[in-house]
């Protein structure tokens, strides 16, 4: 291959090159190869003649006056019928030791979905998962939230949703994680394997341990495999991203080693670009659907950091995880005040439905200011309809933490999922009294209450 | 004249031609505390080592397109303008030695107990590949500290990164010196051996010396070493001790198939430490003024440990120290986002007396049950179930009038009081498994949970 340049300047994520050529492109890779590896590098801004790069693994032992060579497709991931059931890290490559035999390649960038293709009116998909189908109920085609600080229970409740849903539904997914823990990918990875669940899903891989390249760059691989789905195979496709602030974060990092200037929290200039390139490009047409779960880290517990709210501003729903309510024992951690989505209307959930989220939350804000109230004078000091509300409400509490199936080594509780109207006859039943002779310890992780 | 200068050119040509051990030379022309930068040096590679002639050491930290910038990592006399700096043709690497075992060590392979250096060695990388995602495989190996809060609660497991956070004074390294030591009585059951790295990142030399006599007199020191950069060290040194340590266990499970323990004593030290250099090199700074790689310089430290699929394993605990009790500022959240689990420590039980001084209601393990035996699972879980629902109550019901209340409810509280009180336990008193099943079964028995 032709030498398009030479290396002139190194630091940790930009490498400067000379270029001897002017056809040289932004998004193009450039290779060098020693003993050892190939070193590859993207080309993120051109000046004149100079080509800033951003190396995709470490550039320890490279030297000023290194040739490199290009690539001009840019990154690339396979792309054809065989990618289910395999592993991908996030520059396309398979790293399961599986080989595909049928290559055919695509850009990971080509993808845009205009107005005209697009579809927005997708069934309820139920999760059994109780605080979610009764407070933020899931459309197919929608693009749901899962915030959190650290800890408090985001990457269970993804594996739960791919439990519930993933396995229900059969239909084919694509799981992407992104900045996470290597640990974890691996043990979703031996437990699909286990339970014969690998032949719809494809994995791709750029975890927390890996430079910011290659964690920025999984969200597309991951997309380009989702986006052939729906689009040549036709299909309603699952799409989990675990976790989608990692994205942001590693194109700080980026930005920051090319020296731009950063606007609040060290977040790069182009957050607004960088998170709508994306968020655009997870929709639904005619003929497929994409139906996306992404976790949401919330940095220091500030939920109104500049890039999770750049992040909400583009989904149809967001369940809120909330440390204080992880304090207490009770998962999942849902703050039922900021979790919400666009679903919850009478014309799409019915009447009755509604109502009751309505009463319910109507519930549990006379049960904050209660708290207060009974903090200073005592329970025995409340009006009976008071002394209703605060217990009927704490049972309701109770009643939405559930055994999750994904963890039951942690709480040796075995999983249950519960039918919407169950749910519904049970969330009306609490608030109308029913059970007002029964132990708020009752209401703990259990499923439906006609069960048992 | 003419002659002389082609003679000198003749001969550099030669002599590089050769590579008679002629090795780029550089000239520096700016200090900034210890950030250097050096003119010339045309031919170093990212991260190699090089010498301030007479004077120190130090590692490339970045090329330019006119200067190469370069950490101190060891300043015998001053450094001035105008010195000398030549290259090595190696990359700045750290030692490695199996005599370590029971000493104090730095980054150089000193020996901080006789300042003297080891005799048999090798170089090995600082920072090592990362151990790809399908070479890990699952963590379900007890990993026991003795401690009946952590063992029956909140259990950690061989590979697995459980962070250690609290205020100062709340007994954080405590734990850690406390899971140290009880190896040697867990060696002594089962032949298990385990090695144990302690690395001290910006501690004072007292402290260290404190540490090692503790460890010392309880016979942990044939399987322990320490990795220490004191805070006197230069920043670049302590910054990068935590990745010495780390290496050093690779090399015990890489190439001997060991489990390791490694704790870190502390993380929010070692960024601060790195938040200086960043600032010192003209990053811009991010939240906190931390630069914006600050979550991935702790994640690709901490991503070390796993459960390797040959067998062996490095097991992390991370320390952080917090101020006001607070664990959600910037940096403890992105290493409990990284960790799986945190045991978190408070000034309110531990001045109440309640040793090891653990706030239940913010721990947790991400593995939980799944590191431990099939017994200490199921009563851990009911244990844990009930203390907190009992810390919950108790909280709500504090000024409730104990008479009025069900029989349930009393009896929900008391039993909670009995279990915090069986959690309670001394430092270097470390439980066995099955003590822990006695006392806690007992417990759950009398009142037929």
């Amino acid at each position: 291959m032709e030498k398009v340049g030479r290396i002139i300047s190194i630091s940790e994520l930009n490498v400067k090159v000379f270029l001897y050529k002017s056809d040289v492109k932004t998004k193009d890779i450039l290779v060098y190869k020693d003993d050892t590896m190939l070193h590859k590098f993207e080309v993120v801004e051109l000046d004149n003649n100079i080509a800033s790069c951003i190396p995709f693994e470490s550039v320890k032992g490279l030297k000023k006056g290194f040739e490199l060579e290009a690539l001009t497709e840019g990154l690339q991931i396979q792309y054809s019928e065989e990618i289910l059931g395999k592993v991908f890290n996030s520059f396309g490559e398979l790293i399961d030791g599986n080989t595909i035999e049928k290559e055919v390649k695509r850009n990971v960038y080509d993808r845009n979905i205009s107005i005209e293709e697009l579809d927005i009116s997708g069934k309820i998909l139920w999760t059994g998962i109780k605080v979610i189908d009764f407070f933020a109920p899931i459309q197919k085609g929608y693009k749901m939230g899962l915030l959190g600080g650290a800890g408090v229970g985001k990457t269970v409740l993804i594996k739960e949703l791919i439990n519930n849903i993933y396995r229900k539904q059969n239909s084919n997914a694509v799981f992407i994680g992104v900045g996470e823990r290597s640990r974890e990918g691996k043990e979703l990875y031996d437990e699909m394997k286990k339970d014969d669940l690998l032949d719809k899903i494809s994995m791709v891989f750029g975890q927390m341990g890996e430079s910011p390249s290659s964690r920025s760059k999984a969200v597309y691989s991951g997309l380009t495999l989702a986006e052939y789905l729906r689009d040549e195979k036709e299909q309603d496709v699952l799409l989990f991203i675990d976790n989608i602030y990692r994205y942001v974060q590693a194109m700080s990092e980026v930005s920051t080693e090319l020296r731009r200037v950063p606007i609040e929290n060290g977040y790069p200039t182009t957050l607004l670009s960088d998170i709508s390139g994306v968020q655009e490009r997870i929709n639904s047409t005619s003929r497929g659907s994409i139906t996306s779960f992404q976790a949401i880290y919330i940095p220091a517990d500030d939920i109104n950091d500049e890039a999770v709210q750049t992040i909400l501003t583009h989904l149809d729903g967001q369940i809120v995880l909330d440390r204080k309510i992880a304090e207490k024992g009770l998962h999942p951690a849902i703050n039922v005040f900021k979790s919400s989505s666009k679903s919850i209307d009478p014309e799409i959930i019915g009447k009755r439905h509604y109502d009751l989220v309505t009463e319910a939350l109507k519930y549990f804000s006379r049960y904050n200011e209660l708290e207060q109230i009974i903090a200073v004078l005592g329970i025995d000091e409340l009006s009976d309809n008071d002394k209703n509300i605060f217990y009927r409400t704490r049972k309701l509490r109770n009643y939405f933490s559930q055994p999750m199936f994904v963890a039951k080594d942690y709480t040796g509780l075995e999983g249950k999922m519960v039918d919407v109207d169950n749910l519904l006859n049970d969330v009306s039943d609490i608030l109308n009294g029913a059970y007002d002779d029964v132990d708020e310890e009752k209401f703990l992780y259990r499923g439906s209450l006609n069960e048992e | 004249m003419g002659t002389y200068i082609d003679n000198l050119l003749n001969d550099k040509i030669k002599k590089i031609k050769e590579e008679d051990n002629v090795f780029d030379t550089g000239v520096v022309v700016k200090i900034k505390d210890y950030i250097i930068e050096v003119s010339g040096l045309e031919n170093v590679s990212f991260f190699e080592k090089v010498t301030i002639l007479g004077k120190g050491i130090g590692y490339v930290n970045s090329i330019g397109e006119n200067v190469v910038s370069v950490a101190i990592v060891r300043e015998n006399e001053p450094i001035k303008v105008g010195d000398e700096v030549s290259a090595s043709g190696e990359q700045f690497k750290a030692i490695f030695s199996e005599d370590a075992l029971g000493r104090i060590i730095d980054l150089f392979g000193e020996d901080k107990l006789t300042s003297k250096y080891f005799k048999n060695f090798k170089y090995i990388d600082i920072e090592r590949p990362n151990v790809p995602l399908m070479d890990r495989t699952a963590v379900n190996r007890p990993m026991l500290t003795g401690i009946a809060g952590i063992d029956l609660i909140y259990p950690i497991g061989k590979g697995q990164r459980q962070l250690i956070i609290g205020d100062k004074k709340t007994g954080k390294t405590q734990i850690a010196l406390d899971a140290i030591v009880n190896q040697r009585s867990i060696a002594l059951q089962n032949k298990e051996e385990m090695i144990c790295v302690y690395i001290a990142v910006g501690k004072t030399k007292k402290e260290i010396k404190t540490i090692y006599n503790e460890l010392l007199k309880r016979g942990a020191l044939s399987y322990t070493l320490l990795v220490v950069a004191t805070n006197d060290d230069k920043p670049p040194v302590q910054s990068l001790i935590p990745f010495v340590g780390v290496s050093i266990a690779e090399e015990y499970m890489l190439h001997q198939k060991k489990d390791v323990l490694v704790i870190i004593d502390d993380l929010k030290k070692h960024a601060e430490v790195y938040r200086e250099i960043s600032l010192i090199s003209n990053k811009a700074p991010g939240r906190e003024a931390y630069p914006s790689d600050i979550f991935y310089f702790h994640s690709r430290l901490l991503e070390k440990g796993c459960q390797h699929k040959n067998g062996g394993s490095i097991t992390i605990l991370p320390i952080v120290e917090t101020k006001g009790g607070d664990i959600t500022d910037y940096i403890s959240t992105n290493i409990i986002s990284i960790t799986d689990g945190q045991i978190v420590l408070s000034q309110k039980q531990f001045t109440k007396g309640q040793k090891p001084a653990i706030d239940y209601t913010v721990s947790v393990s991400r593995l939980g049950g799944a590191v431990q035996s099939k017994e200490m699972k199921s009563l851990g879980a009911t244990i844990r179930r009930k203390l907190l629902s009992y810390l919950e109550t108790k909280e709500v019901y504090e000024l409730a009038n104990t008479d009025e209340m069900s029989n349930e409810l009393k009896e929900k509280i008391n039993l909670g009081k009995k279990i915090e009180e069986t959690l309670n336990q001394p430092k270097f008193s470390p439980m066995s498994q099955d003590e822990i099943l006695l006392r806690f079964k007992a417990i759950s028995e009398d009142k037929n949970l």
